[in-house]
């Protein structure tokens, strides 16, 4: 298992505007996807795909949850408000993050996570496309794991059982 | 292929089946039956098709539905609309080295006796949320527009999966 990797500071705003840093990391694992609410298939597949696993986790006895992440790459349109009635739909526990441009780069460069508008479409309408990978942290806040499309959500709990166990083991 | 780009046509404005649309099946199916022209209706069947339920204030909706073409000849979908959206836009969710994007569609073949899905992750339609959300239980109306003028009107549940 490679080892993990700590994050550069940063800091987004979550969906009750309160600053979000690479510090609110620290102390559990959490699952980030990165998005934006204009996207009616992708994102609302894999949040629910994301609650799913957490279903699966809570029901196996696998608690503390990792917590859910949304990170919009769409700062434009997504407000904290407009993410708070968004993200909350999924799960009252999912955390929807926001932030300028430049802080945004901040944290998707070091996960590898790219962004950018399609061509054509105007100022209010128009699409992003976006890297679909769920990035694993953990409760140091170091960038841990990747999991590619497509994604199954038994597997991805597996999965996540076995690297927090080994992270637990190894320490 | 095109982007996912295509402006829609304001003059259309969505409410009204701008597509020359020769009476659709749900209404007029019985009256071409009985003047024995070969309908399309005994060949193609429209299954599974459903609206995903959208959180408060999410401004895009997305549809799925299935294809069912029994028919020797392919059958191309060119075109949806509904009374209940402004548009209705066919889309193909493309993902490329773990990027994804939204492709724009012109067009759907359905080959000779196959079935095309769209479905969660891949072919969907999009269409802007109307005022008034949708919630599961809801029952929304889509027209679809195929080659040749053809068209069929379904009736389609709003689901939360």
């Amino acid at each position: 298992m490679p080892s993990a990797r700590a994050l550069a500071p940063f800091t987004l705003v979550d969906h009750h505007n309160k600053p979000f840093t690479q510090d609110s990391l620290i102390g559990q694992w959490s699952f980030a996807f990165f998005g934006y609410t204009h996207c009616p298939d992708v994102c609302p597949n894999a949040l629910g795909m994301l609650k799913r696993v957490q279903t699966l986790l809570e029901t196996a006895g696998d608690t503390p949850l990792p917590r859910v992440l949304f990170v919009s790459v769409d700062p434009a349109r997504d407000t904290p408000e407009t993410l708070a009635s968004y993200i909350s739909y999924f799960h009252p526990s999912f955390v929807g993050l926001s932030g300028e441009d430049e802080e945004l780069m901040r944290v998707t460069r070091q996960l590898g996570i790219l962004y950018g508008r399609s061509p054509g479409g105007s100022d209010e309408d128009y699409l992003v496309d976006h890297s679909a990978t769920i990035i694993l942290l953990n409760p140091e806040g170091h960038f841990q794991a990747v999991f590619g499309m497509p994604h199954d959500p038994e597997k991805i709990a597996a999965d996540f059982v076995a690297i927090r166990n080994w992270y637990e083991e190894s320490r | 292929m095109t982007r996912a780009t295509r402006k829609v046509n304001p003059a259309r404005g969505g409410r009204e089946s701008a597509k020359g649309c020769k009476g659709c099946w749900a209404l007029a199916g019985f009256v071409m039956l009985w003047a024995g022209i070969a309908p399309a209706a005994d060949t193609l069947e429209i299954n599974d098709a459903w609206i995903r339920e959208a959180p408060p204030g999410a401004p895009m909706l997305a549809g799925y539905l299935c294809l069912d073409n029994s028919a020797d000849t392919a059958v191309t979908l060119v075109d949806v609309d509904s009374p209940a959206f402004r548009h209705v836009m066919m889309h193909r969710t493309e993902t490329v080295d773990g990027m994804a994007r939204m492709m724009h569609q012109d067009e759907v073949i359905v080959p000779a006796g196959k079935r095309v899905c769209f479905e969660p992750g891949g072919l969907h339609l999009m269409m802007p949320a109307p005022e008034q959300r949708l919630v599961a239980g809801d029952q929304v109306e889509l027209v679809l527009h195929f080659a040749d003028d053809e068209c069929r009107r379904i009736k389609v549940p709003v689901k939360a999966p």
